[in-house]
């Protein structure tokens, strides 16, 4: 049996009674494209959030790559390989594109404690952060300020900084979100382009897309797992179309 | 870019030549505005890049001065090992209070730091047979150092002016560095910093304690000059003016805390001339800063100038 890519088992967390993820078990294999649907506050973020080290969970286990990270803090688990976006755009603003992606590529290397060298001069940095630009067509705007941008292009920085990493596990939240039409061509593009060596955690409403770009789904609701299983399997599965799709 | 060059080359000129053209009260009043630069500068590195506002940052400044006058006049050892003592010493403090106020963020930040200074400001007055208490440490001399006697006022000024340099530049330098830029990505965006792999809580202790090293430098450089240490010195005041400095002048950038503290040191040796509640006077100046210029007089002018050229 191969090393899952994410293995979570049992997971609990409750916000002052609240139930957000209820009893949780997932297991997502390398390289696979895993769709994580359901309402608004079925524990999907929460779930990211989790994942990523950002919140502890209550009770329950998650590992990595076959290692225990239940409890490890989140740039720990960013060095194991693991890199995420969020819905709520989480970019640097004050800064140029291209030092928002600097940002992102030295954060998995030692010289990010480089003291002296001026980071402008480090060349191979630089051209590496304008390849992760071009990769979701912001390769001419490497210069501009975030705050120059417009909303779409910003979505696609978002997720840009995480795939610059080249992790092994991405959770993407909701990179759909607010894009127009062509946008969302644009981005559905970027993720479909994403290397099988990197296994993909998905957060998205817009099922045209999303459920093209999925191997398999899981149906979240008051934090518990309803239906999970191969894409075609829960799309006929009745209790997704009450849940969810049948509105 | 040309015209800037071309400023820093004029005051650099202006700074050296200073103390051949001026009366000591002059010199003296620019060796102290220098000093409170590079007090401000090392706040900065806290205040402006890192993004935690500290109210205790005169604890290192007053430890670095404490130990080095302490180990010279009652140990009597030599300036030089008294200096490494001293910045070794407050290094360490940096450290051990950085782990301390860390745990907390924002307004709690700034409280812990005050009270961790508050705490040293009470053993300095407390602990007499230590620090001699209320009547401070007398009888420093100022150190030769490579056989140069710093005991003019001229001599002493120029020796200040090299260290600032110095310490301006490693601070610029700093900043531009791939550690600099990590660090104000950890004040702009801390969660997605976690999340991409940077230790932001080791990002910001590391700040702390550089911060604390420059602050050491600048008591270091107070107690030569003043020749005298007193445990006022360590008091909420130094840090709110370090602070004042820092924002008056525009915090987060490299000229602001030079402009800012060259403007709380000028402002209260003259003003305390003509008026004895000069204090009131610098409060109502900086309510006018705040008020026209918020984000300090730096950045200000900065826009000013650029709505002038467009």
């Amino acid at each position: 049996m191969t090393v899952p890519a994410l293995l979570i088992e049992n997971l609990h967390k409750s916000f002052r009674g609240l139930i957000a993820t209820n009893d949780v078990t997932m297991r997502i294999e390398p390289g696979e494209r895993r769709l994580l649907i359901g309402p608004n506050g079925a524990g999907k973020t929460t779930l990211f959030n989790q994942i990523s080290g950002d919140l502890l969970p209550g009770a329950g286990r998650i590992e990595l790559f076959g290692t225990d990270v239940t409890t490890l803090p989140p740039h720990r688990r960013a060095h194991m390989g693991l890199a995420r976006t969020y819905q709520i755009l989480t970019l640097f603003p004050r800064e140029t594109l291209l030092r928002n992606v600097e940002l992102a590529l030295l954060g998995l290397r030692p010289g990010r404690w480089n003291m002296v060298r001026p980071l402008a001069r480090d060349r191979a940095l630089v051209q590496e952060a304008a390849v992760a630009l071009t990769r979701v067509g912001l390769g001419g705007l490497a210069d501009r300020p975030v705050a120059a941008l417009s909303y779409g292009e910003k979505r696609r920085l978002e997720i840009a900084l995480a795939l610059a990493q080249n992790p092994r596990l991405l959770l993407l939240d909701e990179p759909l979100a607010g894009l127009s039409t062509e946008e969302r061509e644009t981005v559905r593009k970027v993720i479909a382009d994403i290397p099988r060596t990197t296994t993909v955690v998905l957060i998205e409403h817009d099922m045209d897309i999303a459920l093209d770009l999925a191997d398999t789904v899981t149906l979240l609701q008051f934090g518990t797992v309803i239906v999970d299983g191969t894409r075609d399997s829960v799309i006929a599965d009745p209790r997704t179309r009450e849940v969810y799709l049948g509105h | 870019m040309k015209t800037r060059g071309l400023y820093i080359a004029i005051s650099l000129v202006s700074l050296i030549v200073l103390p051949f053209v001026a009366g000591d009260f002059y010199i003296n009043l620019a060796t102290q505005v220098l000093i409170a630069v590079v007090f401000s500068a090392s706040l900065n590195i806290l205040v402006g890049y890192a993004g935690l506002s500290s109210l205790g940052h005169a604890a290192f400044l007053g430890f670095a001065a404490y130990i080095c006058a302490g180990t010279t006049v009652t140990l009597g050892l030599p300036p030089l090992v008294a200096a490494v003592l001293a910045l070794a010493g407050t290094t360490l403090l940096a450290a051990i209070f950085g782990a301390i106020a860390l745990r907390a963020s924002g307004l709690g930040f700034l409280m812990i730091t005050l009270a961790l200074a508050q705490v040293v400001w009470g053993l300095a007055y407390r602990w007499v047979g230590l620090t001699n208490g209320d009547n401070g440490l007398t009888g420093l001399t100022r150190p030769h150092p490579f056989g140069v006697s710093l005991d003019s006022p001229a001599a002493f000024y120029l020796a200040t002016l090299l260290t600032t340099g110095i310490a301006l530049t490693v601070i610029a330098i700093l900043v531009g560095s791939a550690y600099g830029v990590s660090l104000q990505g950890t004040r702009d965006q801390p969660r997605r910093m976690a999340a991409l792999g940077h230790n932001v809580w080791l990002v910001r202790w590391t700040a702390f304690i550089i911060a604390g090293f420059w602050a050491g430098v600048a008591g270091l450089l107070y107690v030569y000059y003043q020749r005298y240490i007193h445990p006022s010195v360590l008091s909420m005041a130094t840090s709110a003016e370090g602070l004042l400095g820092v924002i008056a002048g525009g915090s987060g950038t490299l000229a602001g805390p030079v402009v800012g503290a060259a403007l709380v040191v000028i402002l209260k040796n003259y003003a305390s001339i003509y008026i004895e509640r000069w204090n009131m006077l610098l409060g109502a100046v900086f309510v006018l800063i705040v008020l026209v210029m918020p984000d300090g007089i730096v950045p200000g002018v900065r826009r000013l100038l650029a709505r002038r050229d467009r």
